[in-house]
């Protein structure tokens, strides 16, 4: 817990511009991530457990 | 996002806008660590027409269509950024623009809300995720309570902050 806690801090430090440059890796990411249908299939498989085994 | 504070600048300087300022997830990334987000919200005083009491956003959205940007729902394109603009009704967010923080995004000007009036603006706006941020910035220390609390006052929101204290920080 503390050591997340460091993270933030230090993540909280950064140049705003550095901070920019991980908000757009993590909008990227979060794109990806949407056009491969993973989190549709994650919802999915959360609601209808019989789904994983699909 | 240095592509999308250009264009933006340039219609401030072409008076298709008036001041602005960053708001959400971005502009709370100014003060906390980075957030995660899918677009940036922009609050903006707009250029009033006489005679006109009405604010539209279309003579933007049609500048910056001019200048290859493109719709997607709600939101406009603007460098590689969905971009929503905010127009400043409130007396809360329209004092909330007017001390916005002036700072630089590689070397490019730009204004963020103060960490007190994001907060305040969160409480109202008052959807679950405008309470984990706020959460998030007392965590973090990131506001500071005098300053924060006649902002509160003035802006009849002392009442809601005592319900969120009582659900969101008294546990």
């Amino acid at each position: 817990m503390n050591m997340d806690k460091e993270r933030r801090k230090r993540l909280a430090s950064l140049p705003f511009s550095e901070k920019l440059k991980i908000v757009e890796k993590l909008r990227d990411r979060d794109r990806a991530i949407a056009a491969s249908g993973l989190r549709k299939m994650k919802v999915r498989q959360a609601v209808d457990p019989v789904a994983q085994s699909k | 996002m240095k592509a999308t504070l250009e264009m933006i600048n340039g219609m401030k300087n072409d008076g298709m806008i008036g001041i602005y300022a960053i708001g959400g997830a971005v502009g709370a990334t100014f003060y906390l660590e980075p957030l995660a987000t899918a677009d940036v919200d922009i609050f903006v005083m707009l250029p009033t027409v006489p005679g006109s009491p009405l604010l539209s956003l279309a003579p933007i959205y049609d500048y910056l269509r001019a200048r290859g940007c493109h719709t997607e729902g709600e939101r406009i394109v603007v460098g590689d950024w969905p971009v929503q603009f905010l127009p400043a009704h409130s007396a809360l967010e329209q004092e909330a623009l007017a001390q916005a923080v002036e700072t630089e995004v590689e070397d490019v000007r730009t204004w963020v809300l103060g960490a007190e009036h994001l907060v305040a603006i969160a409480l109202e706006t008052g959807r679950a995720k405008d309470y984990a941020r706020i959460v998030q910035f007392l965590e973090q220390d990131a506001v500071d309570a005098d300053k924060l609390n006649p902002i509160l006052m003035r802006h009849g929101l002392a009442g809601k902050w005592e319900k969120f204290a009582r659900k969101y920080l008294e546990e």
